[in-house]
């Protein structure tokens, strides 16, 4: 049986957390299997990140062409790779470079493939992979085959790899592929106002905040999680946020990967804004407020005190 | 320049979606609704034509059931030509035979531009454009906004996360997976649909069902029901700490 | 002898001028009505004779501003005396000896005074009191027809004034004094004084008086057409071809094809005499919640843009096409102003000549829908109509869910007949505050031994938002399957707790051949109450009421809710705004799923405001599901829940019968 290929991006020049994710279930269910797990980086510093990366033998794909992430080069240099691997399943993240590669090379090498994973396992010697599909409504649990299988999981399903390795590094070359060219890197633009829409996290305040003076407390916390500040309708009329940042059916309809309801009451009006969210933790000082219906985990304390206090435990781990 | 825009219907979600006795979905009970990465598409591909004045968008879906009226939307909303591509297709064609037959229509049709929703909903394989892509083997990108079009290029720009974006230059024919539309798509009237079926036509061409390569579904189950919240006691110090452990937990935390 | 000949001459000239410039201007416009589309405005003759009088003639209108009314009635009455004068001027001229008689002249004159008054107020009104309402309208215009109208009033002291002078050898009456223009009489002893009697002078003096007299009225005719003095023609014909269709019907009957509007051939022939018909008073736009909210529409306005829009098409020869003008949706009239609009009919209600501007509004707003340009909140409104047939985009399935809970079933008015059929609309049935209130609705009837039912999944919304969004098609396709389901349904009566409903159901589905009469609850439960169904204890406390505009301004329904809060035992103290002149909530049109942007203050703040200046009113009483939502989010969000709460009549109802405790609407008595 061919080895589990993984494809691992980088990220300051370290192998990201997703892409860990993806060795350790790797390595559980190459276990399983009896094979090996290969994992494979792109550019200069690929080399070095998957030096001690958790997998069994390394492949660092280098050339001018590869440090920067371009779909039709890394296509290519992956589809050529397969080839010479025949694996028995290919693991990405069901990241931008995920689904870019993942259906095409499926097609391409004419093998099934399996996205918007979050379970693998091997039960009686066959892989089986459960997939959310309808926006996460139902959940498929899919029979891989292991013939080179691709698979794409989404970030945060397993933990990352608490132990490294030590495999060994082959070199692959990536060529140039002038009919996709990358002309520049944009980004994320600071000052102006911004996105709530775009934000991974969210720190919502209602008008639990009483008053503007205490939007200090919230600017902190968000700041201690790269978060963003939304809010409440009612604060966005008191005039203490721009009405760029209000959540709800007059403002914006948000689905962060986390949204902290402070102080606000759920009225429906907001929860039509903010309901989808994969993760909502409200705290509010009535036990009853409905908010609590639709969020997955709440605390009935006051937000003044309790802000701060996390704002501080938070920057203690970053630090 | 010729764009071309697949299209599809998927389940709406606003209803509850119901399962049979064996774990299969009750599609007979479901309302179809254009998937909304497909309208996006759509609307993008409009905006390339209303800045460049003489591209020509065309709509093309399977004829999985009723996907008339999606195309007619399509036509009413601005679009050139539509094409539905009949055969021995059912509700149930996975979007891995979706993708063959539209690469197979695709191959002679002399696009030089195709754009399609960056995923659907209704498949653990939902990508389209990366599978019709490597079929045709044609330079491609998903995740992507803002399509341009200057001197037999394509320009548009690639989402990743946190907000950092690229800017890429594809030669054509090039195939992309839209995120979003620069603009929400558009209205159109109930009145106007009505009257572009009355007076349009859906061009029809043969499609055969093409043999797949398929990871086998076992079952479908629906998700632990989240229900009230979880609440947790203790004083705002307890509390945050378990804040934090969830956050953590959930890899929510920068390091 | 040479001085009758010289006016004789002038007069002619001056009236064939006017007339031809005067006639030019009204085949222009009456050009334009001919093309425009067609609507039946001239049925019901005496009822339109009756209207005439009572708001030409009487003013009715006009007096709800009474400084303005008064000084409006003053002139307006002076321009009927000044055909007096008129007639017996240039009779005078031409007709040697001919005079009007002592009784005719003294009122010319007396008339000539009150219009001196009603010009000075006019000026002090503009001048001192400047009403916002004026913000806009063309104050030049306005002081240069009131420089006119001074100069005609002087002209006629004048010329009277040096008639006795040359009454004899030029115009052979023997008695000028008969004439009783004792204004000109009195002038004339300052000539005396002066020693201006000689024929050369007095032939001066009055031809003078003259001109600016006859000259200038002349000169008026001529330019009337091409300013807002038009009305002095057309608010007659204006007021007499006005709507008396049920007032609630937005769309008399079936459109052909679409009720878009894009050009001035889009608009009924009513709507373009209306264009020349407004007189800038902007009461309009005194009464709009939307300008009232800082928002960039003005009902004026709007009518002012298009009447100039149209003006300047036809000055460029081509008003049908004009390839190259902006168009009127978007163009001539913003997107901004148009989406604004609540479609609350306030503008209409004021307007004393009766002009229509909803209409006119929506077709523009149509156009601008058809061409895809619609607010992204309303747009997702309407895509949820069209695939689920309600706004919340909730499944058709969970319409009856509010009903779960009740201790008895409720009817399915499809599958058996019942007494009463309960139309309950949307918010009643899926925003989850308002379940509590639809819930006790039922529970209500219920306990009055109602026999009653609802359609259950085979309601749909209404479509009366969807219309005014402009989205006919969607309206009927709604309207269909309300139908539809009726059809199947057997009663006695329907009823509906939403007044968006009502106004459907009783005015725009009369068109698809809905006949049947519909209530709203409050009047349904003035019945039962009157039956004895309900006993109510008295509540003992004071509230006022908010008149929702699709009740009590579209449909006339001011009473019934009135006459049932004051059975419940309330004090009702009335805000300033009430009954047909209520405030908009700022929730209709579409508008409570659009945009805020540019919004200083709410109208529903705006309205909360005004009930706290009431004095201990504590309760602000609605009815209407949508007010609820929309005032109950005014009182959180200026932090009033302690100083008024928001409840609804059913809420009165539930406490009065002893359905409801007193804490769980907090109806602490005051
Ligand atoms: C047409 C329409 C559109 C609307 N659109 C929107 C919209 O887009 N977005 C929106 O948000 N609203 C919208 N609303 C308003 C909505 O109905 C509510 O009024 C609003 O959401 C309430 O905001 P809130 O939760 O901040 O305030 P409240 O309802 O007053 O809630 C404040 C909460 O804070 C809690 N609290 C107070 N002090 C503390 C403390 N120290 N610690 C912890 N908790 C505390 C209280 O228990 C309470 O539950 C809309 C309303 C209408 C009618
Ligand atoms: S209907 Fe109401 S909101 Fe619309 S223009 Fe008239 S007064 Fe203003
Ligand atoms: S439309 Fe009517 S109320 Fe408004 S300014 Fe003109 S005449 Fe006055």
């Amino acid at each position: 049986m061919g080895p589990i290929v993984v494809v691992t991006e980088l990220e300051a020049g370290r192998v990201a957390d997703a892409s860990q994710e993806l060795l350790t279930k790797s390595r559980e269910v190459a276990d399983a299997l009896g094979t090996t797990v290969t994992a494979v980086g792109f550019g200069g510093q690929a080399a070095s990140a998957l030096a001690g990366a958790a997998a069994d033998a390394a492949i660092a794909v280098t050339g001018s062409a590869a440090e920067v992430y371009s779909p039709r080069v890394y296509e290519r240099a992956l589809a050529s790779l397969l080839k010479e691997q025949a694996p028995s399943l290919v693991m990405l993240s069901n990241t931008t470079l995920g689904m870019d590669l993942g259906a095409a090379l499926a097609s391409f090498s004419g093998q099934p493939m399996v996205g918007y994973c979050t379970g693998l396992s091997v039960q009686d010697g066959q892989v089986v992979a459960l997939s959310q599909i309808y926006g996460g409504k139902l959940l498929a649990e899919v029979e891989v085959p292991v013939t080179g299988s691709i698979i794409t999981a989404i970030p945060g399903s397993w933990p990352a790899a608490s132990a490294g390795g030590s495999p060994a590094v082959a070199a692959a070359v990536a060529e140039p592929a002038p009919e996709v060219e990358l002309l520049q890197v944009i980004m994320p633009e600071s000052g102006g106002d911004v996105d709530i829409t775009r934000s991974d996290i969210l720190v919502s305040v209602g008008r639990g905040i009483q008053g503007p003076e205490n939007l200090e407390l919230a600017d902190e916390l968000a700041a201690s999680l790269g978060a963003v500040v939304s809010c409440s309708r009612p604060v966005v009329d008191a005039g203490w946020l721009p009405r760029s940042r209000q959540v709800g059916k007059s403002g914006q309809t948000v689905k962060p990967r986390a949204y902290l309801a402070m102080g606000i009451s759920g009225a429906p009006e907001h929860l039509q804004g903010m309901k989808d969210a994969e993760l909502i933790i409200a705290v509010n000082s009535d036990e009853s407020a409905p908010i609590f219906e639709v969020a997955h985990f709440g605390a009935a304390v006051d937000i003044l005190e309790l802000m701060p206090v996390l704002a501080e435990k938070l920057q203690g781990r970053a630090g | 320049m010729k764009i071309a825009v697949l299209m599809k219907d998927v389940p709406d979600l606003v209803e509850d979606l119901e399962l049979t006795d064996e774990g299969q979905l009750a599609v007979d009970e479901l309302s179809f609704i254009p998937s909304e990465w497909d309208d996006q598409a759509l609307e993008e591909a409009l905006l390339v034509k209303d800045e460049m004045g003489q591209a020509e968008v065309t709509a093309v879906a399977v004829d999985t059931g009723d996907v008339d009226s999606m195309l007619y939307t399509a036509l009413a909303k601005g679009a050139d030509r539509a094409v539905k591509i009949v055969g021995e297709f059912g509700r149930d064609l996975p979007n891995r035979a979706r993708s063959a037959v539209l690469a197979e229509y695709l191959k002679t049709a002399g696009y030089d531009l195709i754009l399609t929703g960056v995923q659907a909903i209704d498949d653990v394989d939902g990508q389209v454009a990366g599978l019709v892509a490597g079929h045709l083997d044609v330079p491609h990108a998903s995740v992507v906004r803002e399509v341009a079009v200057a001197g037999g290029h394509v320009r548009c720009l690639q989402e990743y996360s946190a907000g950092r974006m690229a800017e890429l230059r594809l030669a054509t024919p090039a195939l992309l997976g839209i995120q979003a539309a620069r603009k929400p798509p558009r209205y159109v009237t109930i009145a106007k649909v009505r009257q572009v079926t009355k007076s349009a036509s859906l061009e029809e061409v043969e499609g055969e069902l093409p043999e797949v390569p398929t990871a086998a579904v076992r079952r479908l189950f629906k998700p632990q029901a989240a229900g009230r919240a979880v609440m947790w006691e203790g004083d705002p110090e307890a509390v945050a700490e378990q804040i934090v452990a969830l956050l953590d937990d959930r890899k929510l935390i920068r390091s | 002898m040479v001085l009758r000949t010289v006016l004789e001459a002038l007069t002619a000239v001056m009236l064939l001028s006017s007339l031809a410039l005067f006639g030019r201007r009204v085949r222009a416009i009456a050009g334009v009505m001919k093309k425009a589309r067609p609507i039946v405005r001239t049925d019901r003759v005496g009822e339109r004779l009756a209207s005439v009088v009572e708001h030409v003639l009487l003013h009715r209108r006009m007096f709800r501003i009474t400084f303005s009314g008064i000084l409006h009635f003053f002139i307006f009455s002076g321009f009927v005396v000044l055909l007096i004068d008129i007639v017996e001027t240039i009779g005078e001229v031409f007709i040697p000896g001919f005079t009007v008689g002592p009784v005719l002249a003294t009122i010319v004159d007396v008339w000539d005074v009150v219009v001196l008054v009603g010009i000075a107020m006019a000026v002090y009104n503009r001048v001192v009191i400047k009403p916002e309402r004026f913000a806009g309208s063309d104050e030049k215009d306005a002081f240069l027809i009131l420089g006119l109208i001074t100069a005609i009033v002087s002209g006629i002291i004048v010329h009277d004034s040096f008639y006795p002078f040359l009454a004899r050898e030029v115009f052979h009456v023997p008695d000028p004094v008969a004439r009783a223009h004792f204004l000109g009489w009195g002038l004339s002893r300052l000539w005396i004084a002066l020693g201006w009697t000689s024929p050369v002078a007095a032939g001066a003096g009055y031809t003078l008086g003259y001109l600016l007299d006859i000259g200038v009225v002349f000169g008026f005719l001529a330019y009337l057409p091409y300013s807002k003095h038009f009305h002095i023609f057309s608010a007659v014909p204006n007021i007499f071809v006005r709507n008396l269709r049920p007032l609630g019907e937005l769309v008399p009957k079936v459109p052909e094809e679409s009720i878009a509007v894009r050009s001035f051939q889009d608009f009924h022939w009513k709507d373009i005499l209306d264009l020349y018909t407004c007189t800038e008073c902007g009461r309009c736009q005194a009464v709009c919640p939307a300008h009232a909210a800082g928002q960039p529409l003005s009902p004026k306005m709007v009518i002012l843009k298009l009447r100039d829009a149209l003006n300047e098409r036809i000055a460029a020869g081509g008003w049908q096409e004009a390839p190259a003008a902006p168009a009127l949706a978007g163009g001539v009239v913003s997107p901004e102003e148009l989406w604004a609009c609540t479609t609350c009919g306030a503008c209409q209600e004021a307007c004393p000549v009766f002009i229509e501007h909803v209409p006119k509004i929506v077709g523009l707003r149509s156009a601008l829908l058809e061409d895809g340009e619609v607010d992204a909140g309303a747009q997702k409104a309407l895509v949820a109509f069209d695939r689920q047939g309600n706004s919340f985009g909730q499944p058709a399935r969970k319409r009856p869910q509010w009903a779960k809970g009740l201790d008895f079933p409720i009817k399915d008015a499809r599958k058996e007949p019942v007494d009463w059929l309960w139309f309950v609309g949307d918010f009643a049935a899926y925003d989850p505050r308002v379940q509590d209130l639809t819930r006790l609705v039922a529970q209500l009837l219920h306990l009055a031994g109602v026999d009653f039912g609802i359609l259950y999944e085979g309601e749909v919304n209404s479509g009366n938002d969807a219309l005014r969004i402009g989205e006919y098609g969607l309206f009927e396709n709604l309207a269909a399957k309300n139908l539809q389901a009726l059809e199947k349904a057997q009663y006695n009566r329907i009823f509906t707790t939403d007044p968006h409903s009502l106004n459907a159901l009783k005015n725009e589905y009369r068109k698809l051949g809905f006949e049947s009469k519909v209530m709203h609850y409050t009047e349904a439960f003035g019945e039962l109450v009157a039956q004895g169904r309900l006993t109510l204890a008295p509540l003992r406390l004071r509230a006022t009421y908010h008149d929702p505009c699709y009740l009590g301004r579209w449909n006339r329904i001011t009473e019934a809710p009135r006459a049932l809060i004051r059975r419940t035992g309330v004090d009702l103290i009335e805000m300033p705004r009430h009954g047909t002149q209520s405030f908009c909530c700022g929730a209709g049109g579409g508008r409570i799923w659009m945009e805020e942007a540019g919004m200083e203050e709410r109208p529903a703040n705006q309205r909360i405001k005004e009930a706290l200046a009431l004095p201990d009113v504590a309760y602000f009483v609605v009815a209407c599901p949508k007010d609820v939502s929309m005032f109950s989010a005014s009182v959180t969000a200026m932090g009033l829940e302690e100083r008024l709460k928001v409840v609804d009549v059913a809420e009165l109802l539930g406490v009065a019968t002893g359905l409801l405790q007193v804490r769980e609407v907090q109806l602490a008595t005051s």
